[in-house]
């Protein structure tokens, strides 16, 4: 019973890091239709952030939260000015391939831009706070995951305010919807657009602060939360917040559970079993819906 | 208020307006008549500046506005109501309504228009927290035109509001654009059948093959027994 409680609880953390680092994923891919892979490169970024303020200043991660998504907002409307926006309307261009390919080159230019700057080696950084809550008896949970659920449930709650209730966050939405419309409506959509790769950069900056103390920084420290973010956002159908956020429960619910009961060399395969088998019932992942409908 | 001189557009290699000559006063209203594919809903998406012109120019208040981005049009106050309505399908009502407030100015008063629209539009307040996909075909009409209404429109531009409905609803949409010319809104309106422009002091111009063709007020037009034959058919 410890046991299973324990991974419930491991895995609702992991749940919350998923969806924190997907959900951005979601947002571009249901305004911009096109996957962003230079996603995961955001998660790096707010890594080396964060490590360079306690490596330089000695300020801990809560401070680098804050930095890191400020960087990474720029980078974000960098990457769409550079590798985004040349693309958009071109005649004879498959715009969702071409931009999936160049995001992706920019994700190759910024981990061999870190091997550069920073070097092969792995960085460091320090949790927000060190210790174990414990539950119960055999249940226990680190002060830090608890902060990381925290955070992410904290800017998913603000991310979904900010759609709902804002002026631009509403553009975004009615962007994602129905382009003509909203150009009538008078929302600028290029504006949208870099507002929408900060926003959704800012977000896997804060996942790649909360996760340096966990892992380490290095130059691929993107790779993996991208593979991840991709699973998550296929799995709970492209273009839908409520479906990536659902997806990343329970990706991240099973993942602990297959390690508990399975041992954990078997919690990516029985994974990919289970998103297969429901993939092919439905194919546009769980909350997916075909073509127009989008976020 | 908009003046249009020797507009032309095309789709790709197509064209579809070929020389189009316009002008629509302070407070008038401008219906353009014209059979379905002629171009009536490629000389809104120009004039709104979803479709670039290949040559002509169009003024709106005395300055150009061709090859400008359509938020920016829309920006100045002419304010186009698309064919099919283009609802945000996935948003509320409200949600709806509030981007059609989207300029500063105007969203600043957005709980004052959001009643006026209501009040003018009851159905709509009955709906306002479904989602825009639910609604019937009439009440999208009725969304179309609110969304347009949240804003100081200086200027209306309505493509086909009678496009897909069921007579008594087509006289239910007309009904509210007799209270909108009511109003004293400038308005240019494209509509494929001359009978729903009857009643309004309108100046009218047949759009056929993407030129106008022949223009006047609606009584001249209607005494003009070759117009109703040619293009009307009556």
């Amino acid at each position: 019973m410890a046991s299973f409680l324990q991974a419930i609880v491991s895995g609702l953390v992991t749940g919350s890091i998923y969806a924190l680092m997907t959900v951005g994923m979601t947002l571009i891919y249901g305004t911009l239709r096109t996957l962003n892979m230079a996603h995961g490169s955001m998660v790096m970024v707010g890594g080396y952030v964060s490590w360079m303020l306690f490596d330089s200043l000695g300020w801990g991660p809560l401070a680098g939260l804050v930095a890191a998504s400020l960087v990474a907002f720029l980078f974000g409307i960098l990457i769409q000015q550079v590798a985004v926006r040349p693309l958009i309307g071109k005649l004879g261009v498959d715009f969702e391939m071409t931009a999936f390919i160049s995001t992706f080159a920019v994700t190759i230019v910024l981990s061999n831009l870190a091997l550069r700057i920073y070097g092969a080696r792995n960085k460091a950084v320090p949790p927000v706070i060190h210790g174990r809550l414990h539950l119960i008896e055999g249940v226990s949970v680190s002060w830090h995951s608890l902060v990381m659920a925290g955070v992410a449930v904290t800017m998913l709650l603000a991310l979904g305010a900010f759609l709902s209730k804002t002026r631009y966050g509403l553009g975004i939405t009615a962007v994602a919807q129905q382009l003509d419309a909203a150009r009538l409506m008078g929302i600028p959509d290029q504006r949208v657009y870099n507002l929408t790769m900060g926003v959704s950069s800012a977000l896997a900056a804060i996942a790649g602060v909360l996760l340096a103390s966990v892992f380490f920084v290095s130059p691929n420290a993107g790779d993996l939360p991208l593979l991840k973010a991709l699973i998550v956002a296929i799995f709970g159908g492209l273009g839908s917040i409520r479906g990536t956020i659902l997806s990343a429960y329970i990706i991240g619910l099973l993942e602990a559970l297959i390690s508990t009961y399975f041992g954990v060399r078997w919690s990516l395969p029985l994974l990919f079993v289970v998103i297969m088998v429901v993939m092919l019932i439905r194919p546009t992942g769980l909350l997916g819906k075909p073509e127009e409908a989008r976020l | 208020m908009l003046e249009v001189r020797g507009l032309r557009a095309s789709y790709g290699e197509t064209p579809v307006l070929e020389g189009i000559d316009l002008s629509v006063g302070d407070g008038e209203f401008v219906a353009v008549i014209g059979p379905n594919g002629h171009g009536k809903t490629t000389l809104l998406r120009t004039l709104s500046g979803l479709l670039e012109p290949t040559t002509g120019e169009i003024s709106f208040d005395g300055e150009r506005i061709d090859g400008l981005r359509p938020d920016l049009i829309s920006m100045r106050g002419l304010v186009h109501i698309p064919q099919g309505d283009l609802p945000f399908g996935d948003m509320t009502v409200e949600e709806n309504l509030l981007l059609g407030a989207f300029p500063a100015d105007a969203w600043r008063k957005r709980s004052e228009r959001l009643e006026r629209v209501f009040t003018l539009f009851p159905v709509l307040a009955e709906r306002r927290t479904q989602r825009a996909r639910t609604l019937s075909g009439g009440e999208r009409r009725m969304l179309a035109l609110g969304r347009g209404l949240m804003r100081d429109a200086r200027m209306l531009m309505i493509d086909e509001p009678s496009l897909g409905l069921a007579p008594v609803l087509v006289n239910e949409v007309y009904g509210h654009i007799e209270t909108i010319v009511a109003s004293g809104v400038t308005l240019l309106l494209v509509e494929e059948n001359f009978s729903h422009v009857q009643a309004f002091d309108a100046h009218v111009l047949l759009l056929e093959s993407g030129r106008i063709v022949r223009q006047g007020s609606v009584a001249e037009l209607l005494a003009d027994e070759i117009v109703m034959a040619t293009y009307l058919g009556t």
